[in-house]
């Protein structure tokens, strides 16, 4: 089938005033907020799980491959378009469907944006956990596809760990239901497998999440070091001490000067780092975990731990923390944000690692990052109109994930493999393991038709593990990376 | 060649694998391995990934169907075997393979006991929440394969939420792994929800990584108790409303409080009690038992919050001893009646009077009683169908009673089966209808088990 006569037959669909293909039209979504870009064919926009299922037959009929889109808020090239694909945007399929707060169980649609879900259950007392920083503007589904995180998945987990149910999608077209609104599933989590994997096995086209109870009381800590190490430090004897923070941020030093210098957030100007320590449960648990914290602070050597005093306070720490790579970007061309993910008793040596790539390769890299889960998101700062810079900053993200994964890390904690990383997964894995993958992969979604080229490498560098290469994405603006 | 002799005609090649002291083929020892009678031709303890590897490979050159058994606590579940030609016990897969106390993850091989491993990372104050039943013989790779859960789900999730990698073997020999080490990690397809509650049909699950939690310090069990299970469910109602986040939080039917530890059931004051109301007449009372775990001031929080219905306060080797009890509930039962069946219903929460009046009215339709546990947060319930009658049930009353209970649950709801006597088996489901795609569990299921040599007939038959 040509071109036009695919176009013909969706717009048959879905209405000619949902299609789009005109260049100036289709380059808006040739990027999401990563260093890779890919121009689709077309976008189109469905307004429901059947014409979800007739656009997916039509593709499949022509082999056209289907790239799906929430916001375009990814950080891993998940949602752009490879191999003439055409983007399947979600902003019109964006209802919250039902609200069942007797069951704690909420459905949407897959283009429903994350904030919005918890503002419309606020009010009674409820809210969706998952909190990525984008969460103003990322949608359910991509969160999904993403599995995405957030600092609060410290300890309330990603998005796995709340959705219990997934309408899906088969590249066929064929429509099915993965798990429901029961906490376990019967038979095998098929749920639990879709989730996380990045619009390469089906699209989730209504979702059935878990609302979480606001919590009682909420301490925040801002505790202050001279030195990146003692803050590393802590960060692991917070965890020893039995405390389990909701969110344990890092910021090291130059990071928060430039974040400060941006929002006002009151962050120390002269200090080596800081964290960001916020406690939530029950008002006595919470009291008596923000003294310990503060305890274990103290014990290795901060300079001074800060409580803020009320909402206001709070919500100002948490700006400079959710604003920082925003904050990057008044200081930067350009810069890429790694995802690596350590073993907390690592972080010390990572951080002192990290400085020291950021040495070899002549380059800056502000580290702002989910110190309580090990994920580290080191920023490096460049400019992508200079060819070199941009190659140094590439090797240099290649450098950070080796170290990652030499002590027992990963590639990535929660911005996903996508395209970025798709051909540093041979590190990670066995190619057994990632034939096991690809089997399952192609299981379902035989012709690569959804998210073709995406989390698994391609089949050479599958079996050159030593010569992985490493990405050649075009870095992107910065000012699109607030969204992390 | 008969069934027997296509194993029996491999049992050398077997013991080059995994060493002639580690395969067992004397009929008489094999019958402890067997499944719902079906006893293995050949049982072999595989030592590594490799070896595993190497005994599937072999089962799938000879068309050999393969079952896997950890512990033996949980191998009720799922329909009759078709043929079991080899067992593969995983005891030798039991090594702590890493443990990282300052890191709280671990790494465990899949024939290690719960018990064991509780045991090893309590030395460092830590905590794996698996309280699946027999926890002193049952295997993690049992708990996985079964998604093995029991009352702390309530507080810590079900296991699927803190596996964080895992190691297994596909149906036909390639040796894969999803996940890792970190407790936050997206890198490929999350292959521990595949396997887990897959009851080894994808897979031999040789080694699983866990992150870990602080061990709670302290702990208390607060026991209330209500005249109708809709009180008990009004109870519910205001406690997942609250700011208070229990441990636990279990409903115990009037008819299952036999199968828990007297001094837990009735109000009576020893080192571990405190009475706060008279004892009531007995077997009439719902019971909920909920558990809350922090300092003595968040504790005197929930006893405040809890009020006027709390009749008893547990600490101590009491407290550890009832929940032990609650665990072990359905092997409490089965060991006073053997006869008895075993239902897991998963419901959303509201829907738990419904699930459970439907439970009642088939239990009593087929001569029954219907005694239940069950995790009131959650909406996971065990039931427990014991014959009212001395003499064995018929076997058509296993299925009926199923039945029955199944066309009383609400949409979303599921019943499967996960023991009664095997003859009742040929007559019925245990797995039921699922909410899930059936079609495509049967494609996966293809991909990684092609011969389908794993637990042949016992699930997606």
């Amino acid at each position: 089938m040509r071109f036009p006569e695919v176009l013909k037959r969706l717009r048959a669909i879905v209405g000619s005033d949902a299609v789009l293909d005109r260049a100036e039209d289709v380059m808006l979504y040739e990027f999401d907020a990563g260093v890779d870009r890919g121009t689709p064919r077309a976008v189109i926009f469905p307004r429901s799980t059947e014409q979800v299922s007739q656009i997916m037959r039509v593709a499949t009929e022509a082999s056209v491959p289907v790239v799906p889109r929430g916001a375009g808020t990814g950080l891993s090239g998940g949602s752009v378009a490879r191999n003439g694909a055409i983007v399947m945007a979600f902003a019109r399929m964006n209802r919250i469907l039902e609200i069942d707060l007797d069951n704690h169980r909420a459905v949407v649609q897959p283009g429903v944006v994350n904030l919005e879900l918890t503002q419309a259950v606020a009010g009674r007392g409820f809210y969706f956990a998952p909190d990525p920083s984008s969460q103003k503007a990322c949608t359910i589904g991509g969160n999904v596809a993403e599995n995405s995180g957030g600092p609060h998945t410290l300890a309330y987990g990603v998005t796995v760990n709340h959705v219990t149910g997934v309408e899906v999608v088969l590249p066929d077209g064929r429509i099915a239901q993965f798990g429901g609104k029961t906490t376990d599933a019967c038979g095998y989590d098929l749920a639990g497998f879709f989730i996380g994997s990045e619009g390469t096995l089906g699209i989730a086209t209504k979702i059935t999440v878990k609302l979480t109870r606001l919590p009682e009381a909420v301490a925040t800590l801002l505790a202050i070091f001279d030195t990146v190490d003692d803050a590393a430090r802590t960060v692991a004897a917070i965890t020893a001490e039995g405390i389990t923070p909701a969110a344990l941020e890092m910021l090291d030093g130059w990071t928060l000067r430039a974040v400060e210098a941006a929002t006002h957030a009151g962050y120390p100007l002269d200090s080596g780092a800081v964290l960001l320590i916020e406690l939530e449960g029950l008002r006595e648990a919470v009291e008596e975990q923000a003294e310990a914290a503060r305890a274990v602070c103290n014990a290795q050597n901060a300079r001074e731990v800060r409580k803020a005093k009320d909402e206001k306070e709070r919500a100002l720490l948490w700006k400079g923390r959710k604003e920082a790579f925003a904050a990057i970007g008044r200081l930067s061309h350009s810069y890429y944000t790694q995802d690596g993910v350590v073993p907390r008793t690592k972080i010390p040596d990572t951080l002192r690692y990290v400085e020291e790539v950021g040495k070899k390769h002549g380059l800056h890299i502000g580290n702002v990052f989910h110190a309580g889960d090990g994920n580290l998101h080191p920023i490096i700062l460049f400019d992508n109109r200079d060819a070199d810079q941009t190659q140094r900053t590439l090797a240099a993200g290649k450098d950070i994930l080796e170290y990652c994964i030499s002590v027992g890390g990963s590639i990535t904690g929660e911005h996903g493999v996508g395209m970025e990383k798709s051909d540093f997964m041979p590190l990670l894995f066995t190619p057994d393991d990632l034939e096991v993958m690809a089997r399952l992969r192609n299981a379902l979604n035989s012709a690569s038709i959804l998210n073709p080229e995406k989390i698994l490498p391609s089949t050479r560098s599958c079996l050159e593990i030593s010569g992985a290469p490493i990405p050649q994405g075009k870095p992107a603006q910065s000012y699109r990376g607030e969204w992390l | 060649m008969s069934v027997a002799s296509a194993a029996a005609g491999i049992t050398r090649e077997l013991a080059a694998v995994v060493g002639q002291e580690n395969v067992l083929e004397d009929p008489s020892l094999l019958q402890k391995f067997s499944v719902d009678e079906v006893a293995p031709t050949v049982a072999v303890a595989p030592g590594s990934a490799e070896e595993v590897a190497a005994v599937l490979r072999l089962a799938n050159e000879r068309d050999c169907a393969v079952v896997t058994g950890g512990g033996g606590t949980r191998q009720s579940i799922g329909g009759i075997p078709e043929r079991a030609d080899i067992l593969i016990a995983t005891s030798r897969l039991n090594a702590i393979e890493h443990f990282d106390p300052a890191d709280l993850t671990i790494c465990i091989g899949a024939g290690a006991i719960v018990s064991h491993v509780q045991e090893e990372v309590a030395r460092h104050n830590l905590f794996l929440p698996i309280d699946v039943c027999r926890a002193d013989s049952a295997t993690i790779g049992g708990s996985l394969a079964t998604g093995g859960n029991g009352p702390l789900q309530q507080g810590y999730g079900a296991i699927r939420e803190f596996c964080i990698g895992v190691k297994f073997v596909t149906g036909d020999g390639k040796i894969a792994k999803g996940g890792g080490r970190v407790v936050k990690n997206v890198a490929g397809y999350d292959l521990m929800k595949l396997m887990i509650g897959s009851l080894g049909s994808l897979g031999v699950i040789v080694s699983a990584n866990f992150k870990l939690f602080p061990r709670p310090r302290r702990t208390r069990t607060f026991v209330a108790h209500f005249a109708t299970l809709e009180e008990a469910a009004r109870f519910r109602n205001q406690i997942v409303d609250s700011p208070l986040a229990p441990m636990c939080f279990e409903l115990v039917s009037p008819e299952a409080e036999e199968y828990l530890p007297r001094e837990a059931i009735q109000s009576v004051t020893d080192g571990d009690f405190r009475l706060n109301a008279p004892p009531p007449p007995a077997r009439t009372l719902w019971r909920v038992f909920l558990r809350a775990a922090g300092s003595d001031a968040v504790l005197d929080r929930y006893h405040r919050e809890l009020g006027k219905n709390i009749i008893n306060e547990i600490e101590g080797e009491g407290e550890t001893r009832l929940w032990r009890a609650m665990s072990n509930f359905s092997e409490t039962v089965l060991s006073l009646n053997r006869y008895a069946m075993f239902v897991r219903v998963s419901v959303p929460p509201q829907f738990i009077p419904m699930a459970l009046a439907a439970a009642e009215n088939a239990a009593m339709e087929n001569n029954f009683m219907c005694a239940a546990v069950g995790r009131l947060g959650i909406g996971s319930l065990v039931l427990a169908f014991v014959p009212l009658l001395e003499e064995p049930p018929a076997v058509m009353q296993y299925g009926n009673a199923t039945s029955a209970l199944r066309s009383g649950l609400p949409r979303d709801g599921w019943a499967v089966v996960t023991r009664c006597p095997s003859d009742a088996k040929r007559h019925f489901s245990v797995w039921g209808t699922t909410p899930s795609d059936l079609q495509t569990m049967h494609i996966l299921k293809q991909t990684l088990d092609p011969r389908g040599i794993l637990n042949r007939g016992r699930f997606l038959v």
